[in-house]
């Protein structure tokens, strides 16, 4: 095999296992052709201080016809009472395209401020909304038309979190993860398992079981790809930039270069990519067949709707919720053998970093 | 030592005999003749032989900013005056028409970075096709302009990194979020330090700050504090 790209990752773990997944393959064909859609649709409502970034599945390119559509016009310039019209025109016409909007909790489907975003890292401002935002932004995030106010808010947030790692400057490890991004990732992580277990009770377990299967999947990956993001500034950075790097000067900048691939890549991709770098076939298949598995439920409208509307009294014997549940273990059992198997160069990373 | 100097037009708008006059005091060894505006083109140009440059270790010319097609040619033959005398011509990407036309220029053509509000030449890729179809061109490094487009510096390392050997030129000014260019700021002087050590100290730094006369030593010496000269070559050269 030639070179490793993270562009084409999963086409090539698929073709060096000889398999085919046929809903990913799917999904990822429906979020470019929506992305382009919205692209014609909403380009002439950003400008060089704003722009409009999608979320969630379609940003993850697992965009099935059940999905809704995240979003938000991200602004980052001087303020303009026009930005609230281009906010509502956006909604508008996504209505009038029959898209699915964001999601009841109203993180998405507005204005967001970069101030906020990259200002207001921890501490009692940083909102449940706001860290979603920040976190999202890096992870699963898609600038739709003009991305420059896009491009310089996520490089800002990415300084901030390596320029304040003094561990990550100074420190005497050998291993350069950077610390301070990664318990941002981890607190995100573990804010969406508890508001979970908040969103059960606020809405009397209505859902529950179709949450319960994006927890265990996709909200998981989307974890699993921020670890890696960052477990990936140690093992894919050669050493000959890493000296140029972690000179007597900081220079972040080769770092966030670095980084910006990471955050242009979809969470699949970054795992798939890792599964190239360091094949592991039966945590290939374990992940990615389970997760294929996944994307096809989704896609199946019978499927979600079951799952969106099953009541706690009907989940033990649900069929599709057993589903959910073998994949869920299965995804994780793939997950136990890349990052927790001994002869893993993630295992040390994972010993090391992952609780503690 | 770097070797600063101004732009004409920063000084005194196209009014370069004031501007030359100014510069005199000033212990300025650079100085880049604007043309930014197509009006200012031509008696610059008629001019240029006339011009007391003697005091000038480096003179540049930097042409207009917008013109039609139509006026393309004229443009490029009046520019060749400057390029008569070997004076390298700065030129915006977003005003090229015809990127052909401008190779006549060959290495004394100097390619600009934008600022966010233009529709090109503002990061590695964009400039990378004007490159393409300038291969000969060269870079004038407008670090304002980069620290606009990204506050990080990021993008001003990756231009530095990806242009390096072609850089032949500094545009140094604060650059605003309403594209003016303004007096260096702490937070400029700062962000510019980031990546000075990737300018080689031969290379001429132009000050595109709007001044009085009686500001102009101080924003020097705010200049060389936003711009030391590097200890060592960066590793292109």
């Amino acid at each position: 095999m030639g070179e490793i790209s993270l562009k084409s990752s999963v086409e090539d773990l698929q073709r060096s296992l000889n398999c085919e997944w046929p809903a990913i393959t799917a999904a990822s064909r429906t979020a470019h052709e929506t992305q382009a859609l919205l692209r014609r649709r909403l380009d002439d409502l950003d400008s060089e201080d704003t722009s409009i970034v999608v979320f969630g599945s379609l940003a993850r390119e697992e965009f099935t016809a059940g999905s809704d559509l995240d979003w938000t016009l991200l602004i980052d310039g001087h303020s303009d009472p026009q930005h609230l019209s281009a906010t509502q025109d956006v909604t508008r016409r996504l209505e009038e395209d029959r898209i699915s909007g964001p999601g009841r909790e109203r993180t998405f489907g507005r204005m967001a401020f970069s101030h906020n975003i990259i200002h207001q890292i921890g501490g009692e401002d940083d909102t449940n909304r706001n860290i979603t935002q920040r976190i999202l932004l890096l992870l699963e995030s898609v600038p739709v038309a003009q991305r420059i106010a896009y491009d310089r808010v996520v490089k800002n947030i990415l300084q901030r979190y390596l320029l304040e790692d003094r561990g990550l400057w100074h420190g005497s490890k050998a291993h350069k993860v950077p610390r301070f991004l990664l318990n941002d990732i981890v607190r995100y992580w573990r804010t969406v398992a508890v508001d979970f277990a908040y969103k059960q009770r606020e809405r009397a377990g209505k859902g529950f079981a179709l949450r319960n299967a994006k927890l265990r999947m996709s909200r998981k990956l989307v974890f699993v790809a921020g670890l890696l993001t960052c477990f990936g500034c140690h093992l894919y950075l050669p050493e000959n930039i890493k000296a140029s790097i972690f000179g007597p000067k900081p220079n972040p900048a080769p770092l966030i270069d670095h980084l910006l691939r990471y955050v242009e890549a979809t969470p699949l991709r970054i795992l798939a990519y890792e599964l190239l770098e360091q094949p592991h076939p039966a945590a290939a298949r374990n992940l990615f067949d389970a997760y294929n598995h996944f994307l096809g439920l989704l896609a199946d409208q019978d499927s979600r709707d079951r799952l969106e509307s099953l009541t706690f009294d009907e989940l033990q014997g649900d069929p599709i919720f057993r589903q959910v549940r073998q994949i869920g273990r299965q995804f994780d059992k793939g997950l136990q053998q890349l990052f927790f198997d001994p002869r893993s160069r993630l295992y040390e990373l994972t010993i090391r970093y992952g609780v503690f | 030592m770097r070797r600063f100097g101004f732009s004409t037009g920063a000084l005194a708008g196209g009014d370069f005999r004031r501007a030359l006059a100014m510069l005199r005091d000033l212990p300025a060894t650079c100085v880049e003749l604007s043309a930014l505006r197509l009006p200012e083109l031509e008696p610059l140009m008629q001019t240029l032989d006339h011009l007391d440059l003697s005091g000038f270790s480096y003179v540049a010319v930097h042409a207009p900013s917008r013109f039609d097609p139509a006026e393309e040619p004229d443009v490029i033959r009046q520019l060749q005056r400057a390029a008569a005398r070997r004076f390298p011509i700065v030129l915006h990407p977003d005003a090229i028409h015809v990127p052909e036309r401008w190779s006549v220029f060959q290495d004394l053509l100097l390619i600009e970075n934008m600022d966010k509000r233009k529709a090109t030449g503002r990061s590695v890729p964009e400039l990378t096709e004007v490159f393409g179809r300038l291969p000969e061109a060269r870079f004038c490094f407008d670090i304002g302009h980069a620290r606009q487009f990204d506050s990080t510096m990021t993008e001003a390392f990756l231009l530095l990194r990806a242009f390096g050997r072609r850089l032949h030129q500094v545009h140094l000014s604060e650059v605003s979020s309403h594209n003016r260019h303004n007096r260096l700021s702490f937070g400029a002087i700062h962000a510019f330090r980031e990546v000075s050590h990737l300018i080689p100290e031969e290379i001429p730094i132009i000050l595109e700050t709007p001044l009085q006369p009686e500001e102009a030593e101080l924003e020097l010496a705010r200049a060389a504090e936003a711009l030391p000269a590097p200890v060592t070559a960066p590793a292109w050269r």
